[in-house]
This record gives structure tokens, C-alpha cells and sequence, in this order.
């Protein structure tokens, strides 16, 4: 194998650890927030969640971010991930909670400016409508979920020590769950872009047959797990809580929510069903896990009779979200210049 | 795995019967009360109002038993920590609720009040109001745990049953201090009746912070 792959490889890497640190706090912000899981436990199942996300969930959203620009150099696909590391990095150390989407989709499109390849919009708007329709999707599914247990609640009169228990117990399905659709609907962001030059070999373990993609992208869900391990903390302190206060019922529907989103976006096996069935499907599409927590929040808020959201913390959100991909494009049109010019390396051809 | 969740579902099933045996020693509490000072009335510092007295220092000891198991269970345990500090306030009113009784119980067993027979019917009353207020309450903590949209109901008991002890008491202190009795006599009986009142107090302030808890409790 070529070492220099994974030199250019390390850029995808910061990237998922980015994503680790950022996303993967959505998916378990909220039940370590409210102090109903430990951060180890909920790290580790998020992890294990992940990376067997990644590697047998993840091909079906990765497709549709190749096609938005198909990066054919090694070290353009470097400088596009390295954009969108360095964009949700400095984001995050911010106290923003960023897209990690967003950031290499502005990469990729930073990528295609500077190499004068065309963007193909009819892709880049069904990724963008995304942005829109993944947070309002998340919302209304966290409504209907909302309204569903506050009348099981009502009815069931379950005493408050064994919901508490069920609850946990929700929680840490949803976690895994919720690490799963990550894993297979963000990988795409991570190693998509490296997927075209995988100098990786089908491997076979027992039963299992592992694509040279699987590989590729079983390295970029141990790099989330790093992300998790060693930054998300960080992050918990912001999302959740901040945006509303929650009850662990309430962070449970969060990220139930915001999990079928990411895996109604990235199960193929989900789409041909509905194919099957002469049902609208929804596109195969990274999209961000932080936008569908907003939306869930929000979605709980409203059927709260919206009081108790804090909008101006929403609207620095949501600047983050219109900020990250320009400035994502803009590092990535700069650096690619740099990378060509002054280290003389092709970064298109 | 299987009886590690054995093991989390019997915990739980544990703990849900002693706030469940918490809350009925309230109930016992207030009815042995009302017992014992009935038989003080009639018989003062008989042998059985002394049982009686004894039964509600067993049920005073009990309830402080459960008490710290409940709180010891909720904090090593660290359950429901959204509401874990609300929880063991309501534990600790209810407690306090309980010492109540067993303190005015006891007073009456060193004080030895006189209540001449005009009043009886009276200081009657007022330990069946002062019990059924505690009762109430009690029902209304209940309800905490299982069925948070009954607590406004009782809550709402609560509060008329404590006025309807206020006026008891004020009329009753109202008729002692214009009678003949020698002051000192006075000022004893309208101390005692103050201390019987205060236990529906009590319960108003408790079912105050429970509606707060109530409302935290909604999802």
C-alpha cells in the first residue's frame, strides 16, 4: 500500500474525529446532560454504534456526495476533508454546534470552483433541501412521538421510579440506535470523498466479507470513536440543555427522533421498501445530526405552547449553519491554491 | 445480562414499595391520632391512650427508617435526578408531618391538658380536620409518584380542609379565653390547640411545594 494514502488519508481522519466530537454529542448530549447516563457508558456504546453504522450502513449516502463532485486527485481529496475538519474545529471551539455536513459539502464545492469542474445543482439542491427538510422532518416526528408518551404517560400511571427505569433503558437503545444512523448516514462525510482511491482489499472474517470501502470506512468510525472519547464532552455542555431545558423523557424523544431522520436518510434497505410499495422515498443524503436535534427541540418546544426555547441561542445556531459551508468553500479555495502552488502537488486533473 | 435486569427491576419494584409503606404510615399516623386524643379526652393519661402513644412513636420510628433507605436508595442508586432533589424534600415534609404527630401526642402525655367537656366535641373536630388534612395530603404525594394529574385534586382538599381547622381553632381559642378558667389554664389549652392546628399548617405548606413539584414533574 502507498503510504502516502494515508498521509492524505490523516485529513479524513481529523474530519471524523471532528464529527465524533461534534455529532456524536447529539446522540448522547442530552442522556449524559441530564445526568441518566454515565459519559463512559454512553461513549462506549456510541462508539461500537458507529463504527458497525459506518461499515454496513454507510455506502448508500456516500454515493450521493460523490456525485456532487467527484474528487479525482488524492491530495484534493486531502485538502477538501482537511477544509471541513479545520471549518467544524474551529466552529466547535467556538461553542458552536456545526454541521459537519455542511462543511464538506462547502469542501466539495469549494473543490469543484477551483477546479472549474461544473457543480452539478441538481444534487447540490437535493442536498440543500435537506437542510431544511431534515430539521422540520425531526421536528414533527418528535411531536407526534411527544404527544404519543405524554398520553401513555397519562394513562399508564407508571410510578416515577420504574419510568425513571425505563427510561434509562430507552436511553440506551436510543444511544446505539442513534450511533448506528450516525455512523451510517455521516461516514459519507468522513471517507466519501477517499472512497475513489481506497487502496483497501475485500477481507473475509469467518462469514463476513468486507468491501475495500467497509474497510476504509471501519477506520473512519475508529476515528469518530476518538472524536467521542476525547472531545464530545465539551460539546454536551452546549447543545441540549442550552437550547431548552430537558427532562430525560424529553432527551429521549430528542434523540429518537433525530435518529429515524438520519436513518430514513441513509437506509437503502428503508428506500427500496417504500420504492417497493409506490411510496415517496426520501434521497440518500448525509445530513446533519445537529440540525435534527434543533428540530426536535424546537418541534417539543412548539408543542409545549412554545415557551421555555431560547431563541436567541437558536439563532447563533443557525448563523453557524449558513456560516459553515461558505467558510468551509473559502478554506478549502484557498488552501487547494497553496497545496498547487506552492507544494506543487496536482489536486485535479 | 438477564439478572443484571432481574436484579434493576426488583431494585425498583423495592424501592417503589417503601414509598408506597412511607405513604402509609402517614395515613396510620393520622387515624391512631385522632384515636389517642379522642381517648385522652375521655379517659386522660389512661393506660391505653399510653399504648396509643407508643403506637405512634413505632410508626414515627418507622417512617424515619424508610425514610433513610428511600434517600439512601435514590442517591447511591442516582435515580431520577431531574427530580431527585424535589423527591426528598416531599420525603422530608412528609416526615416532618409525621414528627408532628408523635411531638403533639407526647405533649398531651406530659402536659396533661384539662379540656372541660364543653369542648370536647370541638377538639374533636379539629384532630379529625388536622388527620384528614395529613390523609389528604398524603393521597396527594401518592399521586406524586403514579398519577401526577390527580395531585391538584387532593391538593385543593388540602387547602379548604386546613381553613375549615383555622376556624375551628380560632372559635375554640375564641371560647376558652372568655371563660371563667384561670389564665394559666387558658394559655395552656390554646398552646395545645395551636400545636394540633399547626400539623394542618404543615400539610398546606408541604402540598405548596408539592404543586411546584407537580408541574416540574410534567414532561
Amino acid at each position: 500500500m502507498d503510504i502516502s494514502y494515508f498521509i492524505f488519508l490523516s485529513s479524513g481522519l481529523f474530519l471524523g474525529w471532528s464529527l465524533g466530537a461534534n455529532d456524536a454529542a447529539n446522540i448522547f448530549g442530552t442522556a449524559v446532560g441530564t445526568k441518566m447516563l454515565k459519559f463512559r457508558t454512553a461513549a462506549i456504546i456510541a462508539s461500537i454504534g458507529v463504527i458497525l453504522g459506518a461499515v454496513f450502513g454507510g455506502t448508500g449516502a456516500s454515493k450521493t456526495l460523490t456525485d456532487l463532485g467527484e474528487i479525482n486527485e488524492l491530495a484534493g481529496a486531502f485538502m477538501v476533508a482537511l477544509s471541513a475538519a479545520l471549518a467544524v474545529y474551529w466552529m466547535i471551539s467556538n461553542g458552536t454546534p456545526v454541521s459537519t455536513t455542511q462543511a464538506i459539502v462547502g469542501s466539495i464545492v469549494g473543490w469543484n470552483l477551483y477546479s472549474n469542474y461544473p457543480t452539478d445543482t441538481t444534487i447540490l439542491l437535493k442536498i440543500v433541501s435537506t437542510w431544511i427538510i431534515c430539521p422540520v422532518l425531526s421536528g414533527i416526528i418528535a411531536i407526534c412521538i411527544y404527544i404519543c408518551i405524554k398520553y401513555i404517560l397519562k394513562n399508564s400511571k407508571i410510578h416515577i421510579i420504574r419510568q425513571d427505569l425505563y427510561t434509562r433503558i430507552g436511553l440506551v437503545a436510543i444511544c446505539a440506535f442513534g450511533a448506528y444512523a450516525l455512523g451510517a448516514n455521516n461516514i459519507a462525510n468522513v471517507m466519501g470523498v477517499f472512497v475513489e482511491a481506497s487502496p483497501f482489499h475485500e477481507v473475509k472474517i469467518g462469514q463476513l466479507n468486507l468491501s475495500g470501502t467497509q474497510i476504509l470506512f471501519f477506520v473512519g468510525g475508529l476515528a469518530i470513536s476518538s472524536g467521542i472519547f476525547t472531545y464530545s464532552h465539551k460539546i454536551i455542555k452546549t447543545i441540549g440543555n442550552d437550547v431548552m431545558s430537558m427532562s430525560p423523557i424529553i432527551a429521549w424523544i430528542v434523540v429518537f427522533s433525530q435518529s429515524i431522520v438520519l436513518f430514513m436518510f441513509a437506509s437503502q434497505g428503508l428506500q427500496a421498501l417504500l420504492q417497493a410499495h409506490g411510496l415517496p422515498s426520501l434521497p440518500l443524503v448525509p445530513v446533519s445530526s445537529s440540525q435534527a436535534v434543533i428540530g426536535a427541540v424546537i418541534g417539543i418546544g412548539l408543542a409545549k405552547g412554545g415557551r421555555g426555547i431560547r431563541w436567541s441561542l437558536l439563532s447563533k445556531v443557525a448563523s453557524g449553519w449558513v456560516l459553515t459551508p461558505i467558510i468551509s468553500a473559502f478554506i478549502c479555495f484557498i488552501f487547494l491554491f497553496f497545496l498547487e502552488n506552492v507544494f506543487n502537488l496536482r489536486v485535479y486533473h | 445480562m438477564f439478572q443484571l435486569k432481574l436484579s434493576l427491576f426488583s431494585q425498583t419494584k423495592s424501592l417503589e414499595n417503601k414509598i408506597d409503606l412511607f405513604h402509609d404510615k402517614i395515613i396510620n399516623v393520622a387515624m391512631t391520632f385522632k384515636k389517642a386524643i379522642s381517648v385522652f379526652l375521655r379517659e386522660q393519661r389512661s393506660e391505653e391512650y399510653r399504648k396509643l402513644c407508643k403506637q405512634i412513636k413505632n410508626i414515627e420510628h418507622d417512617a424515619d427508617n424508610l425514610r433513610r433507605e428511600i434517600e439512601n436508595q435514590l442517591y447511591s442508586q442516582n435515580l431520577i435526578p431531574d427530580l431527585r432533589a424535589d423527591v426528598l424534600e416531599l420525603v422530608e415534609n412528609l416526615d416532618s408531618i409525621i414528627n408532628r404527630f408523635d411531638e403533639v401526642a407526647y405533649k398531651f402525655y406530659i402536659e396533661r391538658p384539662e379540656f372541660p367537656q364543653e369542648y370536647h366535641r370541638r377538639m374533636k373536630e379539629l384532630c379529625e380536620q388536622v388527620s384528614d388534612c395529613a390523609e389528604n395530603m398524603a393521597i396527594a404525594s401518592r399521586a406524586f409518584f403514579r398519577d401526577v394529574s390527580t395531585v391538584r385534586d387532593y391538593s385543593q382538599k388540602v387547602y379548604f380542609i386546613e381553613s375549615e381547622s383555622d376556624l375551628t381553632s380560632g372559635k375554640m381559642k375564641e371560647a376558652i379565653f372568655d371563660s371563667d378558667m384561670p389564665l394559666a389554664n387558658k394559655l395552656q389549652l390554646s398552646g395545645i390547640i395551636s400545636e394540633v392546628a399547626d400539623i394542618a399548617d404543615i400539610a398546606e405548606d408541604c402540598i405548596d411545594e408539592l404543586l411546584i413539584f407537580a408541574i416540574k414533574r410534567d414532561i
